[in-house]
Formats: structure tokens, sequence, C-alpha cells
């Protein structure tokens, strides 16, 4: 009985030292630069014939990851406070960097165009509206300042639901679990959700800029993917990579 | 970036876990019974039914749901249109799911319960005039003491583990469904380990504590029959 156990425990541990670790950029990525991370990856993997893999989470998730070791090149946040707290921790011997401004927007599936607007969120109609977890996710937190800015924190509370990511939010939205919500205006661009119910850019004076930075991470050191890593973060400051951004409403 | 702990997920937590736990046990009684004594066909289906939530991934359950609550589908606009409130991102949406989720960790400790008690005590409950009913609540619900408290405990402390449902269906409202699981997962997201290092320790400690009660009960209720 033992030996059979000891049989099974080797054969496991054997299988798993055969996958040797792979050779692929690790990108951490923003839920709100998933869509845009594609056309990225497709035109660096093209130019630099470097294949890359997209690791999509909320970036306080990737955060945590980073922290306790997972083994990502560069991490493509949702903002500059956790690219920030990494550096400081020593994750990265260069600071982080902004590769672009985020635009948020308030989107519908199935109000009708006039309703997609700030001031219409006290109607009674509307039951639900969801927003990013502001203490987490930089969108959420410019939704919530929007609201407070325009003094309607009060009334709209009650209605407001919390996706754990931009991700979690834009999937309440379109299941139309909540009738409204916040998101990037980069997620209604991309090519799986264009022209799918209606939405509205927010002023963006009415909260801080969504300054998202990446940060090109120390794991990358001492490995043979340096390199390439490197070229990676480069690219995303490339003009290229800014065609590619501002088409998905970037600035 | 160091916040203080707020008490109300771990009372929510434990506020679902208990409603659930006593909804269930009213609901479980009748199933393992029809489990345990009941012949009928198609058993297999019924049990592999029940017994679903045991094997699938909660984000199965959690997604199916969410799709069910929401007024976009037929479910969930038919209760909102009848009954004026919507079950996804609300406390009785909680209760529902987790009615769902903990349904065999209720049922199946109790009829293993029911089914372990001799042949012979109904008989002899039979045999002196007693009807099924006075015989089921005077001679069989009294011997599966021990299967009613594991049944009960390990649905509570199922309810309280609850994570991926939840964070499906919950939307994280403080007070209304961000139960103590999701709250430590999102203190951990803030970079926040002390908070979270609060909460989970307090889970911890009590379910610990629970565990280490309802086996103490157990262990003297069996040795209390051994005995006797």
């Amino acid at each position: 009985m033992i030996n059979r156990l000891l049989s099974v425990i080797t054969l496991l541990v054997s299988l798993l030292s055969c996958s040797k670790p792979s050779e692929d950029l690790m990108i951490a990525t923003a839920a709100n630069v998933q869509y845009v991370m594609q056309d990225i990856k497709a035109e660096f993997e093209k130019e630099s014939g470097k294949k890359i893999q997209i690791i999509v989470g909320s970036s306080g998730k990737l955060t945590t990851q980073i922290r306790e070791g997972a083994p990502y090149d560069v991490f493509v946040s949702a903002d500059e406070k956790y690219p920030n707290e990494i550096y400081k921790n020593g994750g990265s011997d260069d600071a982080p960097k902004v590769y672009a401004t985020g635009t948020l927007v308030l989107w519908s599936k199935n109000l009708d165009s006039a309703q997609v607007n700030l001031e219409k969120l006290t109607d009674p109609e509307i039951h639900k509206i969801a927003l990013a977890d502001p203490k987490t996710a930089p969108y959420g937190l410019a939704a919530e300042q929007a609201i407070k800015k325009l003094g309607i924190y009060g009334p709209v509370k009650p209605k407001l639901v919390f996706g754990e990511s931009i991700a979690q939010t834009t999937q309440y939205i379109s299941s139309g679990a909540a009738e409204v919500g916040f998101t990037a205006l980069s997620i209604v661009l991309s090519s799986e959700l264009k022209g799918n119910g209606f939405y509205t850019v927010i002023d963006s004076t009415l909260h801080d800029p969504i300054a998202q930075a990446a940060i090109l991470l120390k794991h990358s050191e001492n490995s043979p993917k340096k390199a390439a890593s490197e070229a990676f973060y480069h690219f995303l400051f490339s003009e290229k990579a800014k065609a590619i951004f501002s088409k998905y409403g970037y600035k | 970036m160091n916040e203080n702990m707020d008490w109300q997920p771990l009372w929510l937590t434990f506020k679902l876990a208990s409603i659930t736990s006593v909804l269930l046990l009213f609901f479980a009684i009748p199933v393992a019974y029809w489990l345990a004594f009941g012949k009928f066909k198609g058993r297999g289906i019924v049990e592999a039914l029940i017994g679903m939530p045991l094997v699938l991934p909660p984000s199965v359950i959690g997604f199916y749901l969410l799709l069910a609550f929401s007024p976009s589908y037929i479910f969930g606009s038919w209760i909102e249109a009848n009954l004026g409130f919507r079950l996804v991102f609300s406390f009785p949406g909680l209760v529902i799911a987790s009615l769902i989720y903990s349904f065999p960790f209720m049922v199946y400790p109790i009829r293993a319960g029911l089914q372990s008690i001799p042949h012979s005590l109904h008989e002899a409950s039979y045999t002196l005039g007693k009807s099924k009913t006075e015989t089921f609540f005077k001679v069989l619900l009294p011997n599966i003491k021990p299967a009613l408290l594991t049944a009960f405990v390990l649905t509570f402390a199922h309810t309280v583990g609850e994570f991926g449902v939840v964070l499906m269906i919950g939307g994280n409202i403080p007070g209304v469904t961000k139960v103590a699981s999701v709250a430590i997962y999102n203190e951990v997201e803030a970079l926040n380990y002390g908070v979270a290092n609060q909460y989970a320790l307090i889970l911890f400690a009590s379910t610990f504590a629970i565990l280490l009660i309802v086996y103490s009960i157990n262990n003297r209720l069996l040795r209390v029959r051994q005995g006797a």
C-alpha cells in the first residue's frame, strides 16, 4: 500500500519537474488594458519574434502576487499607486512610468441614451449602479470622485455595487445585473463589446486623472528574458504603442 | 495604507451562516428521511443532483446564479415583477445561494444518521402502536442528535467558508453582501495585510472553536450511548 503510494508520488513529482519554466514573456496586465494589450502583443510579437503571455487581473491582486514572488517580467498597471508600491519595496530598479491616461465612461446595456447620464443616476428606475472597488481600482476611485463632486453621493450610495475589478464591474453591467455602471472607455471600445448598449464619457475634470503606469520587474534581472523584457517595456512607450492606445480611447 | 478592521463583515458572515443553517435544517430533514427510507425510481439522479455542490466549482454555481438572479433573464425578471425585489447583490440572494451551496453538507450526515439506526427500533415503536410521524419525532430524531449536530455545524462552517459564489453574485456591498471571506480578499488586494490577518485569525479561531465543541459534544454523546 505504502509502496504504491510512493510510486504515485514519484510519478507526480517527475511529471511536475518535466514542465520547465516558460521562455515566454509574462506580462501582468490590469483588467482595463486587457483588450488593447491583445493588439500591443500582436504588434510586439511581430516586431521582435518573442512570445508574450498576458496575465489579467486587478492591479491590486497582481501587485500582491508580484510582492509574493510571481514570475512576471513587466507589470502594466491601471494606476501609479501599485507600481510605486512595488518600486518602494525594491521590486524594480526603475521608477514606474506612465504609458497612458485612461478615460472613465458611464455605460449601460439596456437603458436608452438619454438615461445614461450622471444626473439620471438618482432616478428611481435605476436600482443598481456598478463600479469597481474604489479602494483597489483606479476607475472605481475616479467614479466615486465624480459622484461625490456632483453632490449625489448620498442619494446614490444605496444603489452602488462593487466589482472586485473593472472586469467584474463590466460583467455586472453587460449581464444587466446592474442597469448602469462605470467602466473604462477602452473596454467599451473593445471588439468584444463594441456596439453593445450605450456609453457616455465622464467629464475628466470631475475626477483625478487616471494615470496608468507600467514597471519593469526585477524578476527579469537574472533571467534569459531580461533583454526581451526591456524591449517590451520600451515598446509600451513607442509611437506604435501610442497609436494603439489612442485607438482604444487612452490619452 | 493601514485601516482599522471593521466588524461588520464578520457579523454578516455569521448571520448568513446562522440563517442558512437553520433554514437548511428544516429543508434537509425531510429530504434526508426520503433518501434514507424512501423507495423510488431514479434515486441515483436525485442523489447526484443533491451532491453536485460538493464537486462543482463555486464559480460555476455563482455564474449560473448571477444569470438566474439578473433582471435581464427570465427568473430574475419574474422575481422582480412579482415580488418587487432583486436577488442579485442582495442578502436574500446570498441566503438562497448558500442554501444551494451547503445543501449536501446538511443532507448527507442526517441521512447517514437515520440509516445507522437499527431497524428493530422503528419496529418496536410501530409494535407499540406509534404512528410513523410519532416514531420519527420521538424515536428517530432523538437518536440522531450527533448526526444533526454534525450536519448543522458542517453547514455553518461551510457557509462561513463560502467565497467564490459570494464574489460572483454579491457585489461587495458593505453590510449587505460583503462577508468576511470577501473582505479578506479585498484587504489583501489593497495591500492591508494587517487587517486581512485580523479577519483571517478571527475566522480561524472561531471555526476551530466551533469544530472543537462539536467533536467534544459528539464524543460525549457517543460515550453515553455506548455506556448505556
